[in-house]
Formats: C-alpha cells, sequence, structure tokens
C-alpha cells in the first residue's frame, strides 16, 4: 500500500520550545525531546501537566503530557505519560464495495503512532557535570480493509475483511550537560542510540514502522547576561532550533525558530512562550504556529512521497495553543546559600593536628540567596582522613551578602599514613536541614605524618605527639639514676635529670644528616631511638620530647639560614633562679634568664643537641652559639634567631 | 657622610673585634669562651670577644683594638664582646631582646600538655654566697659608659641585673645608667628605669634627683 514512508520518532522539538539547561525554570526540562539526559532543577518532587487545543477545522483539545520527577541526592528519577503524543492517518485504499442497495462503500486503511511514557534518570557528578538518560515507550497500530473473493457454485462473492497489527518498541538515548562556566553550557545527545522491541509481522506494513536512524545532538546554551539566554540546538538530521530567552523578574519570554529537513520554509515555524514562576509553581503559555499552510485532507500520494519523520511536528501537524503548569513539591528546604569557591590555604601535615584546629586549612565564599539572614554550619572532610564531617565554627551570613567561611579539619589521633597523597575535601554548608544547602569538592595534599613544613615552630608537635614514648623511655632511665637523684637538692633535679638524660640519649646515636635533601622530613623521638640517630632537627625533638615529658620545660632554637645552613637546637628551663647560677657554672656567658609565665627569672640553659659527646660539651657549644648569634649579633632582635617555647 | 659613619658603626657590631693586651697592673684574669677556669692575663696575649675579663682591686688592664683602646680599672669586669661602639637604634634592639627573651606570657590555649611544670617544696631552700661579681660587671659597665660606649654599657648593666639580681638595689648603679638612658633621648626606657628605682631605699639626695628627672621626663612625654 505505501512504499519507504520517512517516518521519525521525535527528535529536539518540544512543546514548551527550547529554553537550554534554563537556570530559572524547570518545566521545559520536562520535555525529553531536547533533554534527553533527563537534567532537573527539582530539589525533591515535581509534577508538570501540559493541556493543549489544536486549531484543525474542528478545534480539539487534548492532556499532551503529565510528568513526575524526584531527586534524591544526586539522582534524579523522571517519569512522563504521554496520551497527546500521537498521530492518526486515515486512508482512502482507492478500492470500493458496491453494496446491494446500489451504494458503494470505500475501504481505508489507518496508521496511529503514539508514544505512551517514558522514564528518565540522571546523576550529578558535580553542578557543572552530569550524564543520564531517557527511555521512551511507542506504539504503532497498523489498520487495512481489505476485500477478499471467496468462490461459491459459479458465483463470486467478495467479503470485506479487515487485517490489523499492533507493533511495540522502546527507545533510548544518553546525554551528557557540562558547563564550562556559570554563563555557558553545553548539551551532547545520541538520537536512537538504544532501540529493542517487536517489528511488523505484516509484510504491507513493515514500510510504515517507524524509522530509528541513529544521531545525535549538541546543544549550546549562552547567558551574556543574566536576564538573558541564547540557545541553539543541531540535529545531525540537519535540523536546528534557535531560542532567545529573557527573564525578568518572575516572569520569563522565550522564542524558538525551528527549521526542519522535512518542511518549508527554511524556519519551518516558531513557538513563542511567556512563563511566571511562583513559589511553587510554574506557568507556560506557549504556541506553535507554522509558517506553511496546514490542510487537513491530503492525498496519499504526497504523504508516500514525502512522509512524516515526527508525530508532534510534521507537515501535517497544526498550529496548537498550550498551556503548561508544573509544580515543584519540596518535602526537602530549597537551596539558600551558595558555595561558590573554596580556596585551600594550606597542605594537610597530619602532625601539626592542633594547628588545624586553631587555624583554618580552607576558605569558601558563601551567598546567602535569601532575604534574611542566615545562620551557616561549614563541615568538612577529606577523603582517606576523615570518616566523618567536621563542623567548623557556625556563622551568620547577611541577606544576600557573601561572607568568607573558615574550614577547620581534626587529624584523628589514629592517622598513621607514612605516604604523600593527593586526595579530596569535600566541603558543605549546611543550614537547618540535614541535607547540606552546597557543597564543593576540592584537591589536597596530605603529607605523610613525618613530612614537616620547614617551620621550626612547627617541630613542637613531632615532640608532643610522641610523649608516651618518651615519658616512658626517660622514666626507666631516671629509675636506674635513682640513687643520685634521691641525694641532690631538689632544686637542682631538672638539671641533673636534663644531664642523665642526655648523656644516655646520645650514647648510641650518631648525627645523620637529612638523606631527603629536598623534602622535610623529621623523625618521631622513638624512629630517631630505632634508627639510633637523625639530623638537628631529628635530635632536637628527641631530647626536647624526653625533657617534656619529665616535666622539663623546653624552648628550640631557630638560627635561620641567612646563606648558611639552618640549624635547631634547645634551651631548657632549670627552674633556678639568677641567685643559685653559681651552682651550675662560673662562668655567667654559659647561662640566660628568661622571665616565666607568673613572672619569676629563672636560668635557662642551651644544648646542641647535635654534639653526641657528653651534656657538658652540648652546654658549651649551645652556650657559645647562643651567645654569638642570638645576643652579641642581636639575632633575636633582628629576627635571625627565634626561640620556639613548646608549651 | 653621615650614612657612611651610620654604616661603620654597624660595621663594629657585625665584625668580631679582637684585642690585644697592652698592659697589666696587679690581678688580672681572663676566662675564654665557655671556660670555667679563670687564667691570669699576660701582656701582649690577643683576646677574641668570646673572653671575659676581670680585676682585682689596685689592679688595671689596657687592652688596644682596631678602633677602640679600652682601660679597665681594678674591681671590674667586662665582656670582650661589649667593647665596641653602638648607635641608638641598636641600644633600643638590645633592650628590645630582653622580651623577646622571656618566655610566653600565655599558654597556648589549645595546648595539651601533659608535662607539668611544678615547684616542689623545699626548691628554694638552696643557698649560695653572693659573691661580688655582679659589682664587677657594672664596674665594668660605668667603665664602658667613660670610654664613650655609653650603649653598650646600658646593655651590659641591664644583662647584670638580670644575672645578678641583688645588683638591682644598687641605687647608685641604677641611677647612674638611668641617666644616660635619660640623657641619649630613650625617656620611655629611661622613666621605666626612675619608676623601678623609686621603690628602692634612696638617700633624700637621691630620690630628690630621680623624682626631679621622672617628672621632667613625664612632662616631656606628655608635649609629644
Amino acid at each position: 500500500m505505501f512504499a519507504n514512508v520517512n517516518i521519525l520518532s521525535q527528535s529536539s522539538f518540544g512543546l514548551n520550545g527550547y529554553w537550554g539547561l534554563s537556570p530559572n525554570f524547570n518545566t521545559p526540562l520536562y520535555g525529553y525531546e531536547s533533554n534527553t539526559s533527563n537534567y532537573s532543577h527539582v530539589r525533591d518532587w515535581g509534577f508538570s501537566f501540559i493541556y493543549g487545543v489544536e486549531f484543525a477545522k474542528s478545534t480539539n483539545s487534548n492532556i499532551y503530557s503529565i510528568s513526575l520527577s524526584k531527586t534524591l541526592g544526586n539522582h534524579n528519577l523522571s517519569a512522563r505519560f504521554t496520551p497527546g503524543y500521537q498521530k492518526e492517518f486515515i486512508f482512502n485504499t482507492g478500492e470500493s464495495i458496491v453494496l446491494e442497495d446500489s451504494t458503494s462503500q470505500s475501504l481505508t486503511a489507518s496508521v496511529n503512532y503514539k508514544e505512551l511514557f517514558g522514564l528518565g534518570y540522571s546523576y550529578e557528578f558535580s553542578e557543572d557535570f552530569s550524564v543520564g538518560t531517557t527511555f521512551r515507550f511507542f506504539t504503532q497500530d497498523f489498520f487495512e480493509e481489505i476485500v477478499t473473493p471467496v468462490f461459491e457454485d459459479s458465483l463470486i462473492f467478495f467479503v470485506r475483511e479487515t487485517k490489523s497489527e499492533k507493533v511495540k518498541f522502546w527507545k533510548g538515548d544518553l546525554g551528557i550537560n557540562y558547563a564550562l562556566n556559570e554563563n555557558l553550557n553545553f548539551v551532547f545527545s545520541s538520537i536512537n542510540l538504544l532501540n529493542f522491541g517487536e517489528k511488523a509481522d505484516n509484510s504491507d506494513f513493515k514500510d510504515l514502522e517507524i524509522k530509528r536512524e541513529v544521531g545525535g545532538m549538541i546543544g549550546v546554551n549562552y547567558l551574556p547576561i543574566d536576564a538573558a539566554a541564547i540557545n541553539l540546538i543541531y540535529e545531525t538530521t540537519g535540523s536546528y532550533q534557535v531560542a532567545f530567552n529573557g527573564y525578568a523578574g518572575n516572569l520569563g519570554f522565550g522564542m524558538t525558530l525551528f527549521h526542519d529537513k522535512y518542511q518549508d520554509p527554511e524556519i519551518a515555524g516558531m513557538i513563542p512562550t511567556i512563563s511566571y514562576k511562583g513559589e511553587i509553581f510554574e506557568l507556560f503559555v506557549s504556541g506553535v504556529k507554522y509558517f506553511s499552510n496546514r490542510k487537513k485532507e491530503f492525498g496519499v500520494s504526497e504523504f508516500v512521497q514525502n512522509g512524516i519523520y515526527n508525530v508532534l511536528n510534521n507537515p501535517y501537524s497544526f498550529d496548537k495553543v498550550l498551556l503548561t503548569v508544573s509544580f515543584n513539591i519540596n518535602t526537602a528546604k530549597e537551596r539558600t546559600v551558595k558555595l561558590i569557591d573554596v580556596e585551600i590555604v594550606k597542605d594537610i601535615y597530619p602532625t601539626f593536628s592542633e594547628n588545624f584546629i586553631d587555624y583554618p586549612f580552607a576558605y569558601g565564599t558563601a551567598v546567602n540567596l535569601t532575604d534574611e539572614y542566615l545562620t551557616v554550619k561549614p563541615m568538612a572532610r577529606i577523603k582517606g582522613v576523615n570518616e566523618e564531617n567536621i563542623q567548623s565554627p557556625v556563622l551568620a551570613i547577611a541577606p544576600h551578602d557573601t561572607a568568607r567561611v573558615p574550614f577547620y579539619i581534626i587529624i584523628p589521633e589514629s592517622y598513621s599514613s607514612e605516604k604523600v597523597e593527593l586526595s579530596y575535601a569535600d566541603f558543605y554548608l549546611f543550614t537547618i536541614a540535614d541535607k547540606p544547602d552546597d557543597q564543593f569538592q576540592k584537591a589536597v595534599l596530605v603529607n605523610s605524618i613525618n613530612s614537616w613544613d620547614g617551620k621550626v615552630s612547627n617541630l613542637r608537635y613531632f615532640i608532643k605527639k610522641d610523649l608516651d614514648f618518651s615519658m616512658s623511655h626517660a622514666k626507666a632511665v631516671l629509675s636506674s639514676n635513682k640513687t643520685v637523684l634521691d641525694t641532690l637538692p631538689i632544686a637542682l633535679e631538672s638539671f641533673y635529670k636534663a644531664k642523665i638524660l642526655f648523656n644516655e640519649y646520645v650514647e648510641n646515636l650518631v648525627y645523620i644528616s637529612d638523606p631527603r635533601a629536598t623534602g622535610e622530613y623529621v623523625q618521631f623521638p622513638h624512629q630517631t631511638f630505632e634508627l639510633k640517630g637523625g639530623d638537628c632537627d631529628d635530635l632536637s625533638v628527641g631530647y626536647s620530647s624526653l625533657l617534656e615529658s619529665v616535666g622539663i620545660q623546653t624552648a628550640l632554637v631557630d638560627y635561620k639560614a641567612n646563606g648558611k645552613v639552618r640549624h635547631v637546637n634547645l634551651l631548657f628551663n632549670t627552674k633556678l633562679s639568677p641567685n643559685q647560677a653559681k651552682v651550675l657554672t662560673n662562668n655567667d656567658t654559659k647561662y640566660f634568664i628568661r622571665e616565666s609565665v607568673d613572672g619569676k627569672d629563672e636560668i635557662w640553659l642551651p644544648v646542641e643537641a647535635t654534639s653526641l659527646t657528653d651534656f657538658k660539651t652540648a652546654w658549651k657549644l649551645g652556650a657559645e652559639k647562643f651567645n654569638k648569634e642570638a645576643i652579641n649579633e642581636l639575632g633575636i632582635a633582628k629576627g635571625k634567631v627565634n626561640i620556639v617555647d613548646i608549651y | 657622610m653621615k650614612t657612611l659613619l651610620i654604616i661603620l658603626m654597624f660595621a663594629g657590631i657585625l665584625s668580631a673585634q679582637t684585642f690585644t693586651v697592652e698592659k697589666v697592673s696587679g690581678d688580672v684574669k681572663y676566662q675564654n669562651g665557655s671556660s670555667e677556669t679563670w687564667s691570669a692575663l699576660k701582656i701582649g696575649m690577643i683576646l677574641k670577644d668570646d673572653a671575659v675579663i676581670s680585676t682585682g682591686q689596685n689592679s688595671s688592664v689596657l687592652l688596644k683594638g682596631n678602633k677602640v683602646n679600652f682601660n679597665l680599672n681594678e674591681s671590674s669586669a667586662v665582656s670582650v664582646s661589649s667593647i665596641k661602639k653602638m648607635n641608638i637604634d641598636e641600644l633600643l634592639l638590645a633592650l628590645a631582646m630582653e622580651d623577646m627573651m622571656n618566655a610566653p606570657k600565655e599558654i597556648r590555649k589549645s595546648s595539651d600538655n601533659t608535662a607539668v611544670y611544678g615547684t616542689k617544696e623545699g626548691e628554694s631552700t638552696l643557698q649560695i654566697k653572693t659573691d661580688d661579681f655582679g659589682i664587677k660587671r657594672l664596674n665594668g659597665a660605668v667603665q664602658l659608659a667613660e670610654n664613650s660606649l655609653e650603649e653598650s654599657a646600658v646593655i651590659a648593666a641591664k644583662e647584670t641585673y638580670r644575672k645578678y639580681p641583688y645588683t638591682k638595689n644598687l641605687q647608685s648603679y641604677r641611677i647612674y645608667f638611668a641617666n644616660i638612658l635619660n640623657d641619649k633621648g630613650l625617656y620611655e626606657e629611661a622613666l621605666d628605669e626612675y619608676v623601678d628605682i623609686q621603690k628602692l631605699k634612696l638617700t633624700d639626695e637621691d630620690r630628690t634627683e630621680v623624682n626631679v628627672k621622672t617628672e621632667s621626663i613625664k612632662m616631656k612625654l606628655l608635649s609629644k
């Protein structure tokens, strides 16, 4: 009956026109035709209903579609029932039968194409990138009246019969959305990528089946200003749409011009749209106006020659007016604050755990999207470091104001990775809901537990972290010298403890320069003992930790490089008053007076921990260096020598 | 010329200076670096800046350096490193260092210090007999001032007060060095000293002098 009719299923033509990934309205996104990737702005439940009137000779109305959308985290699911997505063609077959009353009756054939429903799924990897798929279910009803001759007793009877067939199939497509920035995003979609289902058995109907040629389309959405957008969508068939959208408060305006490979003129028609956005609903009034003459009746030969390619939009489609109502039924709270960017201000040094409690490791830039003051609860988590989100102090942001949000992190005591790793930090902003209003991910360098940033002030963390080991070791050493310590005046206890611990400390250690010349690496005290040595950082840290563990106050002395090799040694507090100095030394250049927190002057002694001979020599060398560089050359006042108290 | 002079003056502090012993009279000893022992000083010896020299009663020594000659009279002690010309800026830096040397005034809030820096009963029972080395140090500082090395003299005196606390009660020395600060125009530093001196037992004459100078400085500071 028909031969090789070009019937293709829906591509990008939609009843609301093309709006790209409109940042202000969600309604056009219910259209799988141009939104194959199932992209959605809905944060919870969404519902859409399209009712339209078609201006044929006898105006008829129809429910075109009913859609439902649900967002769960980064996932979005949608379903669409499309009773109005159908087109029926009735043909006169050219044959007729003459009835007994001499009247004749023409035989007819019909084809009814329907898209019944569809399902969609998408996953948002980030605000900039999402991937999704849609599957749509179609039916094709073929019907033809025929006359079959029957021979009986040399008479021929013609029996009127019908043949029909219903063919069902699914088609599925994939889509990707990528936003280069806030003003420019792209949509890439397949056309007829996946096809499965039935095929017509009747040879007369095979050629009438919807053809599903594989292709693709690309959409470009450009917002030169917040109030206007230019959108272009191009299909590999050669069809395209150009759309202009404008936004003014709650109102939106759209004008889509479409070129159709199978229709004349070049711009086959337009879809003007006006829209309004309320608190929970969106209202669209759109029209489809064709620029060519639309006929209700036409010749079969014309249909056979030209064919149709689209159930909704073809040379035999009529002008329409459509009303679309959508609801965003959010049981979840709408986003009230946006995290624009996050700046990582320092790499993670796991051993500096206290430092990360005191100072933020990152700052976010957050915007209050509402007309009210917001109390924002920032949280962060580093992959591989934290199992739970770490809350930073809450802060208030004024309406529509931008605020700098500090993010703190806690390094668990149990963290013990000896590898430097590039990890990711997730940043969240919460207001009142359990779900974050916004989140951001950024790469962060997580150093090993032995990594050091080169700041002597941060060596204190290596000292503190190993105090349990140091205390155990120091107590064992001092216990073996109990007899000596018991006979001493209590006032000299700190001095002699320091002396005994140092002499034992250096007995089995050697100075080893840091083999990791480019990277800063510091050993914990127990590692220095295990490895039987270390460089000046390691040895000073180890000795300081031993003293601190038995209650002797210490301070590291940072001799800054100044063209020479940077050096670290230490001072310790004898707790003796200046009047008692004579008991220690006859040389008043070997000790230094520091005022304690409670205003008492106390004698501190410098010790060169790399002098692995004995305490006497280490004290002598420490004193000479301190006198020369810290005192006589005014190193402390000039910032070339720095005293870093451990506590 | 002025710039050149300042550079030369800074050069004095930055480069270590050695002194040759020109003349020795009586009991003069020296101590090198961190040595615990004192040795007799002899003519022709060369002293580095880590040495300390000390004279007994009726003794003196004359040192000759590249830029400065220095005579140390009886019952005095001085570090060779102090025999140098300094300027006001360097003096201020050195005075500031005193505070910078001190332990932090506040224990860090986040500290999880498990160490105990406590005191035990009997700690102060260790009695050490006071010697006169602190007074020798102050005498040495006075002679630095008399040799036009006032800035070095003040620093030496301040260090002596801290290492030998009993010297803080010697009002005549305290007033002497406070006057140097006053004369140098370091009014705030001088005022701190005078206020501290007022707490000591003073003669009427000394108290009058200190009170007058204190009021004078206050007026000057108010008029600034």
